[in-house]
Parts: structure tokens; sequence; C-alpha cells
């Protein structure tokens, strides 16, 4: 079983990239999972034909006796989506959201063990104990880095590799989603490089993207024929096929610099 | 399509016992020789404090504002690095505390890095549950994982802890969603009340429902009856029950039970029935019942002692009753049970630790007291 969580900063693409890789991965024939740990809830969207679904935060929130089938919901092709929940933006602790969250649906579903690919969309950067909590409680073995060629994301990008070292994880390869910067394609190389690992996927700036969740649908689903859904797929496949990894090796603010100028 | 709501349980307006203090006492009740505490240096003093007399050694990471923000792992390691030089415990417990678990505190992190050869019990606890038995529970899965408790023992456990729970919430400290701390009745004129049924030689039911080692003070009434009807010269039956079962539950509460029953012989005191253990004080009621109904029907007056409120009022209908309780808001539910008499040994609790004898009791004192002017 392959247990993976994709990093990044906010806004980056990760929601839109785990949801293009679990539905691809799902037309491969894989049994999927999605867990969404942003308290915005919007990680399976896109595989729910633009439906959401309860959280398991707005549950206990309401104190309901809560079972598997009042959180866990299949969406394209049988992949199965859970959304944690939390608190509006400048209340409470999301990050505790996400343990109790965990530590609930480990009791209740075996939908965290019983699949091919389990993806746990975590939100921006590691900001708090919380958010580490798929990879803590050992939920996590595989990571990947979602960048631009920019050097914002790119600095967050770094800043979570510090994290992994810190944590004791591995960084199974880095992403890049592009932005359109010049030279991008190079510099996310070099960066990957640099880090001890290696580009894995280049994501092409693709408006198809953007028209296909607006319309609450992944690209994989609604426009399965275009060239982005083909590097998906591609990347989809060197996820399920990958077994290396690396201890990152974070770069200097000064490289960084450098690496973006 | 949405969830049933789970049913409406009481407002809870006073502060409850707290999961993490109960966690340490389980802890304690395995005979762990070193807890810490992973969080602030406030967090749980007043009991961390009552243990030490009980001899487990509490220690904290004691976090700060810089721990709450930057975590403690580093406090941590350091600490039971520590620990295990200055105190060379055969086992040691981590607790969490509220703090350390909201920030996502992994105690295991902290125990993989220092690798220690001797049991640690990682508790990841905090006081936000509804009942403390939580954390008992949480404490005792973690011994289990630990390999220091048996399975079979867990799960006798887990039945006595969501039968205690279930106590509480019938006629308990959880019954309500507020209830006002008493002292109940005076002591002076319930021990007068004893002594006049005893010189009558009306027939007496001196019932022992402890929890653990609070056993060692509440015995002590049981005793003080038994003693006062003797110095009287009283021709009362008395029957004693006492749930002093010493063949079951964990080493350290046979002991405790092993101990009682030895000073109550040493007191000249007979226990005709043994009703359970001494952490089955909330399953002891439908034997107590049976007894009463079966073999000592028309009693007068009965004596509850310990955790009164257990024992269901089907059988004692019909019978004077004195219970003595060490829980301030125990006197209210109590009276609207049917008990008559409702005393309080305030701070029984503390003075039971640290002790492996029975100690003199003020309701016990009263009535000897109350006695020798008689004579």
């Amino acid at each position: 079983m392959k247990q993976i969580a994709i990093y990044g900063k906010g806004g980056i693409g990760k929601s839109s990239t785990a949801s293009n890789v679990a539905a691809a991965c799902a037309d491969e024939g894989y049994s999927v999972t999605i867990i969404g740990c942003d308290p915005k809830s919007d990680s399976s969207i896109t595989l729910l034909g633009g439906h959401r679904i309860p959280t398991v935060m707005e549950l206990m929130q309401q104190r309901v006796e809560i079972t598997e089938k009042d959180v866990v919901f299949e969406g394209y092709k049988g992949v199965r989506c859970v959304e944690v929940g939390g608190p509006e933006p400048g209340i409470g602790c999301a990050g505790r959201g996400i343990i109790v969250a965990i530590k609930m649906l480990q009791k209740i579903s075996t939908v965290m063990q019983d699949c091919d690919l389990i993806i746990y969309d975590v939100p921006g950067d590691i900001v708090c104990g919380g958010f580490a909590a798929p990879i803590r409680k050992g939920l996590v073995n595989d990571t990947y880095v979602l960048t631009s060629g920019e050097y914002m994301p790119l600095y967050a990008a770094n800043n979570i590799c510090k994290g992994f070292a810190r944590l004791g994880n591995h960084l199974n390869g880095v992403i890049c989603n592009s932005r359109n910067a010049d030279n991008e394609e190079a510099i996310v190389s070099a960066f990957a490089r640099e880090l001890g690992s290696d580009l894995l996927a280049f994501i092409p700036k693709d408006p198809i993207v953007q028209t296909c969740e607006r319309a609450g649908f992944s690209v994989i689903e609604k426009e399965p024929d275009s060239d982005i859904a083909k590097v998906y797929r591609k990347l989809a496949r060197s996820i399920m096929e990958r077994d290396s990894a690396c201890d990152p090796k974070p770069l200097t603010d000064a490289r960084l610099r450098e690496l973006t100028g | 399509m949405s969830p049933a709501p789970k049913p409406l349980e009481p407002l809870i307006m006073h502060p409850r016992p707290s999961s993490i203090v109960a966690a340490m006492y389980t802890l304690r009740d395995l005979d762990v020789d070193v807890v810490i505490l992973h969080g602030p240096a406030g967090c749980s003093f007043k009991h961390a404090r009552l243990l030490e007399e009980d001899g487990l050694r509490v220690v904290t990471t004691a976090l700060d504002e810089s721990g709450f923000v930057f975590g403690g792992h580093d406090e941590l390691v350091n600490i039971l690095k520590k620990v295990i030089e200055m105190f060379n415990p055969e086992s040691i417990g981590i607790v969490g505390t509220c703090a350390s678990m909201i920030i996502g505190e992994e105690l295991h992190e902290a125990v993989l890095e220092v690798n220690p050869d001797v049991p640690v019990i990682e508790v990841e606890v905090h006081a936000g549950y509804r009942e403390n038995t939580k954390g008992v529970i949480i404490a005792l899965e973690s011994a289990l994982a630990a390999g220091i408790l048996s399975e079979e023992e867990f799960e006798r456990q887990k039945v006595l802890l969501n039968e205690a729970t279930e106590v509480e919430k019938r006629h308990g400290a959880a019954s309500k969603e507020y209830l006002e701390p008493s002292r109940g009745d005076t002591k002076y004129a319930v021990a007068k009340r004893i002594i006049q049924l005893l010189k009558e030689d009306k027939k007496c039911i001196t019932i022992l429902n402890a929890k653990k080692e609070t056993g060692y003070m509440f015995a002590d009434i049981n005793a003080a009856v038994n003693q006062v009807a003797k110095d009287l010269g009283s021709d009362s039956v008395i029957v004693n029950m006492a749930n002093l079962d010493d063949t079951l539950g964990l080493d350290r509460v046979r002991a405790h039970a092993r101990n009682i029953a030895r000073d109550l012989r040493g007191m000249g005191v007979e226990v005709h029935e043994i009703i359970g253990g001494l952490d089955e004080y909330p399953v002891t009621g439908e034997t107590v019942s049976k007894l009463i109904a079966e073999k000592y029907p028309g009693f007068d007056f009965a004596v509850i002692t310990g955790v009164p409120h257990a024992i269901p009022m089907d059988n004692l209908e019909g019978m004077e009753i004195f219970s003595v309780t060490n829980g301030p808001r125990q006197v209210l539910p109590l009276k609207e049970m049917g008990h008559d008499h409702v005393m309080v040994e305030i701070d029984l609790h503390p003075k039971t630790l640290g002790v492996s004898n029975i100690v003199e009791s003020e309701f016990g004192a009263t009535l000897r007291e109350l006695a020798r002017e008689e004579m």
C-alpha cells in the first residue's frame, strides 16, 4: 500500500494534483482513498462532481454518533473520500482537528488500511504539530513536494524539506506545477537535484484544469484525452511504481535566490 | 441520512475529576516508578504531590510559552534521560496534558530517541473528556501495549470502568448539571442515632463498598460500629459485608484488600460476606441486594461506606440507611435515593495515600467517643 502526502506552498495546486492523481490511479484499477486535511474541506470536491461531503469535525461538533458511512463517501470510480474539516479561519485549532479526526477514523473505518493508494492532502506548509500528524503517526510513508519555479513556492518547499529532516521523513520526489515562470523546468530540476531528489513531473499551466474544477470535476474525468490528463497519468504511474527516496538536504536561502535569479 | 444524535447528557457546570489525574493514579496502581507529565509545570500539581505520598515520583517537562510554540520534544527527551539517571526506575509512564496534546506532541518520538531499556507507558491523554474513566482506559490500553498488563485483566478493568461511569451518571456527581457541595449531616447527631439503635438491639448490616485505597479509612467506620456495639453490650445482630476479595485486580489493589482485612481481624471485626474486590465497587450492588433478600431479610438499619450510591435501593427499602461518602457533591444524590443520614468524610482520600493500615475516620472517632460517654 502506498501512503502518500503532497506538501507545498498554499495555492500551488496540491489539491488539484492530489485529486487528479487519485482519479488516474482509480482509472488504472487501483483502490484509492483521499483524506482531505484542509479545514476548508475542498480536497475531494472534484472527485464528487462538485458536491461537498460532511466533515469528521463538523459531525463531532454536533456530538453525533459517527459511523463509517457518515464520513466516507465514494467518488469517481470508487475513490473513497474523507474530509477532516475544521474551524473557520481565525478561531479554534485546525491542527488539533487533524489529530482528533485521524484517531476517530482509525477507530470507525478501515479506509486508511484497505487500499492500494492513500493520499493525505495537507494544507500549505506544515505550520504546527497537528498538520504533521499523518506523518508522525506513521500513516505516511512517501512524501512529495509540489512547487513552481518561482522564489516563494521554492522557499516554502525548501522549508518543508527542513521539516522532513526533523521529522525523520524522506522525500520521494519533487513535482513542478508550472506558473509559466522563465526557465521553470530547469530551475525546479536543479532544486530537486540539489535536495538530493529529482523532478518527477512537470505539469504545464493549462486553463483546462481551472475549467474542469469550476465544473466540479478532475481533468481525468472531464477531459480524459487532454494533454494535461496524460501528464497526470504519467505522474500517477511514477508515484505507484516509485520506491526511491532521499533524506533531503535543504538549500541555503542564498542558493535559492541564485537559482531563481 | 444524517447520523443519529447521541442521547443528551446533562450540561457540565462544575469541574469534573481530571482524566490526566485518573491516568496517573492508574499508573500508580500498575506500580510504575516514575511519571513524567508532559506539559506546563502547574498542571495536576495537587495530585502529583499526593501521589508522591504514595511512593510514585512525578516530574514535569514544565512547558512554557516557548514550549507551546516550538514544541517540547527536547524537554521530554532531556527529562526522560535525567529520570533514568536519577531514579533508575523499572518502569516509566509519560502522561500527556491538554497543552501538549493540542500542539500535537508525539510522546513516542522522545521514547524512540532515548530508547530506554525499561518499559515506558505512553499515555496520550488530556482533561477534556466528559468522564475521567477515559483517562484510566487510555492508561490501561497503553500498559497493555507496553506489555505490563494482561489482556484478560484489561478486559476486566474495562467492564468495571464502564460500570463506574454508569453509576456516576445514575446517582453520582455526574447525575445533574449542578450539584451544590455539602458536608451532609452532622456526625454527632448521626452517631447518637446509631448508638440509640444499638442500645435497642436493632439488627444492623454494615457494608464497606470502597474504591481501592479509600477503604483504609472507610473500613474504620464499619469497624467502629462493631466495636461500639460490643462496648455498649448491645445484643444487636451485626452482619458485615465488604469488598475485600484479595484475589481480584491489580497486585497493588489486592494488597490493600489484604491489609484492610488483616486490620479488621485485629480489631475483632468479622467480615461475614465478601462482596467483590476493591476495584469492584461499581458492580457489587447486585450481590448485596441478593444477599439481603436471600440471607438477611428484616434488618433494621444499614451503614454503607465508600461508594454507597452504587448499592441499589431495591432491598434496602424498609431499613434506616446511614451512608458515608467522601464526595461533598454526593450528599444530595444520596438523599434523593432515600438514604436517611448522609455524612461526608472530608479530605479522606489524601489521608489514605501512602498507608498500609486502617486510618481513623472522623465519624468512627465520633462514634467511639460518644459510646464512651454513654458507658
